[in-house]
């Protein structure tokens, strides 16, 4: 892993259908907004190179999936490896909002992360441009108290963004980036010691072995 | 310039098309084609309008009918030896007609008004002036179109509007010139513009239009003298689609491959696909259901009122603002395509009575695509009763709850790759980390890939391949089965493998992450740019100088299929059984992503003639490449 020869760092972009993952997604790297998004079946990626501040050109990978619930199942192949996680909501949908802990789950028991505790994530409400009174009514209160309650208070970063006018989305993906860099630096630091290929290797014979015990 | 003028209340419904008719500007082959009248417009919801004895007698008809074809109908039942004989769907084609209609007459008044209109307004447009110009006649001609379907009718129906009369005739002269001057195709969608990155620019599509179409006017002679041969009524099909088509064929199986004309192919695809039986059987039942659930809220309703806008955001038919677009490009916002247009309102009520119908299914994402393009060919009803046909007896599974389907047949197409064109197999057949899945390992960890190939078969290729090669590939679909959803997707496979951009990125595949990235992203494009259906559908099926994937047959798709449902059940029942003995939430989490892949010991065994019949053609092919180079 450390012989590749550009940082590549994997982003997966997560939330109900709808919220406007792919509207995201193509606002950072296309710098464009349409109305004309189909809904997305399946997954797509797109890819963007960025500097970090520190002077370090990363490649981002972008991920984006298909909101419906049952698409989970076909996720499990390219949650592996991930170095980010964006959660996704509507800000006029409380519902998406309620969701965040569901799909935070679903990410860490599929992408088998080394240090689930620890793996980045950020949240991001969207369509902040819409008229106020369509917006979930008190937000701010809702949304802490699922931070705290269901995602472990765990002190994600957390932006509001429009996809459509472009705000914050471009602040949002440069802590994605940090985020992602520190946590593919972290797993190289242990790949030395316990690499999580092998362990998964390791853990396949013993399960091998406990299966024909049974 | 409206595209619909309809009246607003659902109870009003268009009556419809026909009135496509135009005053033909001369053409060589012409005397027989004047005030072309491509389309039976079955009123809506018309077969309730049909006298009602007619309709029992019909019923009657179809009883004897529906005992031979029982087996036909079964699931079971869509077997086909090889690529021999289609002969089952004998005698399905009489008495179809309870769709047929007297409405047309009325529509068939409207005649050449609205075609002179079509001429004359476009005329003065200069072909080589701005984007905007163009823009302008080509919403003309489709609202032209449009706007002449609707006439006042007094009928009520709860099943309002005929979207059929979208599809615009191009043995018309001033329609084909029209095409090709639009900014729009014959369906309503919107070409390529040459920013799109991935598809294909409207250069590039116009001149591929130029030859496709009178390819297309050839075909239709043929399927004229195909009908004719059959004693199907050569005026009929002259004047307006036919309803009845000849019995399953060699011949016609053929000439499906070749493509059905465009204004025929909603009618064509119900009539093979069974749409006449299961319509007979449920007389009503869509009307019923669509009354049932007007105005309900659920989950499923929730996703697909989503997911309406974003079906076909790019069809004029599916999105008013299109049509304004050239005028307020700047402000254009969300207000400008918020009139919901009727195909919208079709698409809505198909979809949640399908979802109220199947609740195994509900709605599932993709739906709305496969809904989408039915509505462009056929009324709500049609398309309502095709999509269970689909889920019921051509995919099933695909869309259920937990897409069993999908994951099944994703292992049958990885195992088919691996079978059938091992050279790429050994490229795809690695996870992201680079290790390459062994045999026993495929079902448990589909490859990356399958993120792409499944949504080929959720969406049935609608939006990743160009809509006419899409089109051609449903005429096969719905006359063969689901294994040319598998023939096509190898076809594809092959295609990519072949392309000189694949091959320059699989050389560099040591497997790393990067390449495999690549790859994948390479798969979801390229068939975006399989503008000539031809090509597609001759490698496919083309005995020499093809690939020859026409031999995969169903039975071999069923079998495997069967052995692929029953390595997961089996796989599901171990998994839960070893999820129950107690361990940390880590344990069972490592466990999980382990995949079990020491579970499956079975390999399927593919029948090997049909493999050496590949490899046969396949050498015959590249001799016959050589001796016609020299």
């Amino acid at each position: 892993m450390s012989s590749r020869k550009k940082t590549l760092l994997k982003v997966i972009i997560l939330g109900d259908s709808g919220v406007g993952k792919t509207s995201l997604m193509q606002q950072f790297v296309n710098s464009k907004f349409s109305h004309q998004y189909k809904a997305t079946i399946g997954a797509d990626f797109l890819t963007k190179e960025i500097t970090i501040d520190n002077g370090k050109q990363v490649t981002l990978q972008i991920w984006d999936t298909a909101g419906q619930e049952r698409f989970q199942s076909l996720g499990v192949a390219f949650y592996r490896g991930a170095d980010c996680c964006v959660l996704c909501y509507d800000v006029t949908n409380e519902k998406s909002l309620n969701n965040l802990a569901s799909w935070k789950d679903e990410f860490l028991i599929q992408s088998n992360a080394s240090n689930p505790a620890d793996f980045p994530f950020i949240i991001i409400g969207n369509k902040i441009d819409v008229d106020e009174s369509k917006k979930i009514p008190s937000l701010q209160k809702k949304l802490n108290n699922i931070t705290n309650n269901q995602l472990g208070g765990l002190n994600y970063p957390v932006f509001e963004t429009s996809a459509k006018d472009a705000i914050n989305v471009e602040p949002a993906f440069e802590v994605v980036a940090k985020m992602a860099l520190q946590q593919e630096e972290l797993n190289d630091a242990g790949n030395d010691v316990n690499d999580d290929y092998n362990d998964a290797i390791n853990i396949h014979l013993e399960s091998e072995g406990s299966g024909c015990a049974c | 310039m409206s595209l619909y003028e309809a009246p607003a209340t659902t109870t009003g419904h268009l009556a419809l098309p026909t009135d496509k008719t135009h005053s033909r500007s001369g053409s060589s082959y012409s005397g027989n084609y004047s005030f072309i009248n491509m389309y039976d417009c079955p009123s809506p919801g018309s077969s309730h309008a049909v006298d009602p004895t007619v309709e029992s007698e019909l019923e009657e008809l179809h009883l004897t009918e529906e005992l031979n074809s029982a087996k036909r109908l079964g699931e079971v039942a869509e077997v086909d030896e090889g690529d021999e004989g289609d002969g089952q769907g004998q005698g399905q084609g009489q008495g179809q007609e309870a769709d047929e209609d007297s409405s047309v007459k009325e529509s068939d008044t409207s005649d050449s008004k609205d075609g002179t209109i079509v001429g004359s307004d476009t005329s003065g447009t200069n072909a080589g002036s701005q984007v905007s110009a163009t823009m302008v006649g080509s919403s003309s001609v489709l609202s032209l179109a449009r706007n002449s379907n609707i006439s006042v009718s007094t009928r009520t129906s709860s099943i309002p509007f005929d979207p059929t009369s979208s599809i615009l005739d191009i043995s018309d002269q001033a329609v084909h010139d029209q095409v090709l001057k639009s900014n729009f195709d014959r369906y309503g969608f919107k070409k390529p513009s040459s920013e799109g990155s991935n598809g294909v620019s409207g250069e590039r599509y116009n001149t591929w239009f130029k030859d496709y179409s009178r390819y297309l006017e050839r075909n239709k002679k043929k399927w004229q003298a195909l009908m004719k041969n059959n004693g199907l009524g050569e005026a009929e099909s002259r004047t307006k689609p036919p309803n009845r088509f000849p019995p399953k064929s060699d011949k016609v199986k053929k000439l499906i491959r070749k493509g059905i004309p465009a204004e025929w192919r909603g009618n064509a695809w119900f009539f093979y696909a069974g749409g006449h039986e299961k319509l007979n059987k449920h007389t009503g039942v869509y009307e019923q259901i669509v009354r049932d659930t007007e105005g309900v809220h659920n989950k499923d309703t929730e996703v697909i009122e989503r997911d309406l806008n974003r079906t076909f955001p790019d069809n004029i038919y599916f999105n008013k603002s299109l049509e304004t677009k050239h005028l307020k490009d700047s402000q254009l916002n969300s207000s400008a395509g918020k009139e919901e247009t009727q195909s919208i309102k079709s698409l809505r009520r198909v979809l949640v009575a399908f979802a109220h119908y199947q609740p195994h299914i509900g709605y599932c994402q993709s739906l709305n695509f496969l809904a989408g393009l039915l509505l462009l060919f056929m009324r709500e009803e049609r398309c309502f009763w095709m999509l269970v046909i689909l889920t019921e007896r051509i995919i099933p599974k695909v869309h259920s709850a937990n897409l069993e389907g999908v994951h099944i047949d994703q292992g049958v197409l990885m195992l088919c790759i691996k079978e059938y064109i091992p050279q790429l197999w050994g490229i795809l057949g690695k996870n992201f980390e680079g290790e390459t899945l062994s045999e026993d390992k495929i079902l448990t960890r589909l490859p990356p890939v399958t993120l792409v190939t499944s949504s080929w078969f959720m969406s049935v290729f609608v939006g990743n391949l160009p809509i006419e090669t899409t089109l051609r590939v449903w005429d096969i679909l719905w006359y063969e089965g689901s294994k040319s959803i598998f023939r096509i997707s190898l076809t594809i496979c092959k295609m990519c493998l072949e392309d000189t951009a694949f091959n320059s990125r699989g050389n560099v595949g040591s497997g790393a992450e990067i390449d495999q990235i690549e790859l994948f992203q390479f798969m979801q494009n390229y068939p975006k740019t399989i503008i000539d259906p031809n090509i597609l559908i001759d490698n496919c099926f083309k005995k020499i100088g093809g690939y020859g994937f026409g031999s995969l047959s169903q039975d071999e798709i069923n079998k495997c299929r069967e052995f692929v449902g029953k390595q997961r059940a089996r796989l599901t029942s171990k998994k839960q059984s070893v999820m129950k003995a107690e361990m940390s939430d880590e344990e069972r989490r490592a466990l999980q992503s382990s995949g079990f892949d020491g579970e499956i010991h079975d390999v399927y065994g593919f029948h090997r003639s049909i493999m050496s019949g590949v490899a046969w053609n396949k050498n015959i092919s590249n001799r016959m490449k050589k001796k016609w180079k020299k």
